[in-house]
């Protein structure tokens, strides 16, 4: 009996999946299952409480409830990490446009199966590092063949990129509860050099449960195909990180700012893994010590230009009175 | 908070008749006089494609009247203490306000502004100097240029919005046309002045609106 319930998932995963390796001949490969999917995937969003897709309603109690919560997991990551992803796709339709007719919940797009094992695959990084192997342990966590990781060209790029993009997620709705509660009145606003310091020691805590393999992580992120998407994600961090501590600029501002904190987050980053104190209290103090740093640097830019322009106004004010003194300034 | 809660109920959705939206953009149009802040200008974008045209076109208006702002400064610079200073000085005023909305809405839509804005900050104020330094007729004459050339950007903004969705981008295309208005302005202020009548007219005219066309392709992508 188990085993007929087993060969049923797997038969609908294959057949879910022969149709996404099937579409990659066609110029547009995810156009077509993408589109039913995220017209599927905005009723699923409008539609949480229903049940789950047939074969893991099938699985006992305990099971369901993993795939419960591992979906609302990746669902949460779908709808944000499908922010990138839709960047990458060619479908600009994401979401309410094409709602109407179909109601077949048992399809799910590619991304949001992807989405899936890569969170699952997570749990195996500590034993596997971030391999091909971890998303295969993923994928089998989840009752799919370990067959599923040819779905992921970047290989481990991916996993590590997903990862990121989760991070960059939570980091978001931290910054944005705060933003809130600061709105509300409930609580006091940040200094911008402490909300700095704030918000990128709970970015890079994050890394914490990976830090063994995160050398081998960040080494995967440097590989020439994945530093577009890396870069990208780290771009938008430091762009989410300044708004909320209010940076509103509008000039060059805009660009040294994001430029500083990029320096700052990334060696930071270096010194994490390579620090064995408790609590990893060395990154904490050099990341103050850097954002001193900035905050001075900044300083003092500010002193030299008024005192430049201290200096001009003199230069101004002498040259008009040598103009008077020679007579220059007369007419005659 | 209010404009918020209208701007989410009046997008969301998609079937909504033309009187409710009409009613929407009433209530809207009343809470936006009352502030004069770029709250709601531009809708939440519906996709990623929708977010690059806009942006791209918000931070290619910012540019320009950041540019035109330094082509004022420079010509203030130069024939500040003549008799058409107050002219050009009032010019300058309508520009400066004009930065300061565009200023409001990259900052409200998270718009990131040109990397080439230090470059515009020299080459603005060096062309409004020079041509300064041809005297009245010359600063006439590029204040015509220019205005002629960003009233002709922003019609082809405004067609392009219009082509897409008008109700949609309502606020837009009001800032928008407001701002061509006072540039078309400003260009007949400068034709009022005796722009024609400086020695290479035809020459200097087209040199400085090709300068502009490059500027603007540029400052769209960069």
């Amino acid at each position: 009996m188990a085993a007929l319930l087993r060969g049923l998932r797997a038969g609908r995963a294959l057949r879910g999946l022969s149709s996404v390796v099937a579409a990659p001949t066609a110029t547009n490969p995810q156009c077509g299952s993408l589109r039913r999917g995220f017209r599927c995937a905005g009723l699923r969003l409008q539609d949480e409480s229903k049940s789950d897709k047939p074969p893991s309603s099938t699985s006992s109690s305990t099971t369901y409830h993993e795939h419960y919560q591992a979906r609302s997991a990746e669902q949460d990551t779908a709808a944000s990490a499908s922010d990138p992803a839709v960047d990458q796709s060619t479908d600009p339709n994401t979401s309410y446009q094409d709602q109407s007719g179909e109601q077949d919940e048992e399809y799910e797009t590619e991304e949001q199966l992807q989405a899936r094992i890569l969170t699952a695959a997570l749990e195996f990084v500590p034993l596997h590092g971030w391999s091909m192997e971890a998303i295969a342990a993923g994928a089998e966590s989840l009752g799919l063949s370990s067959a599923s990781t040819g779905m992921f060209e970047k290989g481990s790029g991916d996993l590590v990129l997903h990862f990121i993009a989760q991070c960059n997620a939570q980091l978001m709705e931290i910054l944005a509860e705060q933003h809130n509660q600061v709105q509300l009145g409930q609580a006091e606003p940040k200094k911008t050099a402490d909300f700095i310091r704030d918000a990128v020691e709970t970015r890079l805590r994050m890394y914490i449960p990976y830090i063994e393999t995160w050398p081998q992580a960040m080494s995967l992120l440097l590989l020439p195909h994945n530093i577009p998407d890396s870069l990208k994600h780290l771009s938008t961090l430091m762009d989410d990180i300044w708004y909320y501590a209010g940076d509103r600029s509008t000039d060059m501002n805009w660009y040294t700012k994001r430029a500083a904190l990029t320096g700052i987050y990334n060696t930071t980053e270096l010194v994490m893994i390579q620090d064995s104190s408790p609590d990893y209290q060395d990154t904490w103090a050099f990341l103050d010590n850097r954002i001193q740093d900035v905050v001075n640097m900044a300083t003092t830019a500010k002193q030299v230009q008024s005192t430049g322009e201290a200096v001009v106004q003199g230069l101004m004010g002498a040259a008009v009175t040598l103009k008077n003194l020679t007579g220059l300034n007369q007419r005659r | 908070m209010q404009t918020a809660a209208l701007r989410v109920f009046c997008h969301w959705p998609q079937s909504n008749s033309t009187a409710m939206i009409r009613q929407c953009l009433k209530c809207r149009a009343l809470t936006l006089q009352q502030s004069s802040r770029a709250y709601g200008v531009i809708p939440p974008p519906r996709d990623s494609e929708e977010k690059e045209m806009v942006h791209r076109m918000l931070r290619v208006d910012h540019a320009g009247e950041y540019g035109a702002n330094r082509i004022y400064a420079g010509q203030m610079a130069v024939l500040g203490r003549s008799k058409t200073g107050p002219f050009i000085q009032e010019m300058w005023d309508q520009e400066k306000k004009h930065l300061e909305k565009f200023n409001e809405i990259l900052a409200e839509n998270r718009v990131r502004p040109t990397a080439l804005l230090p470059f515009w900050n020299i080459a603005g104020f060096v062309l409004g100097a020079s041509s300064a330094l041809l005297g009245k007729e010359g600063a006439m004459a590029c204040t015509v240029a220019v205005e002629e050339s960003i009233t002709e950007h922003y019609n082809s903004q405004i067609r392009t919005l219009m082509e897409k969705d008008p109700e949609r981008y309502t606020e837009l295309l009001q800032v928008i046309k407001e701002f061509r208005d006072d540039e078309m302005e400003h260009h007949d202020t400068g034709l009022a002045h005796d722009a024609e009548n400086v020695p290479g007219y035809w020459l200097l005219k087209n040199a400085i609106q090709l300068g502009c066309k490059a500027a603007i392709y540029v400052s769209q992508r960069i």
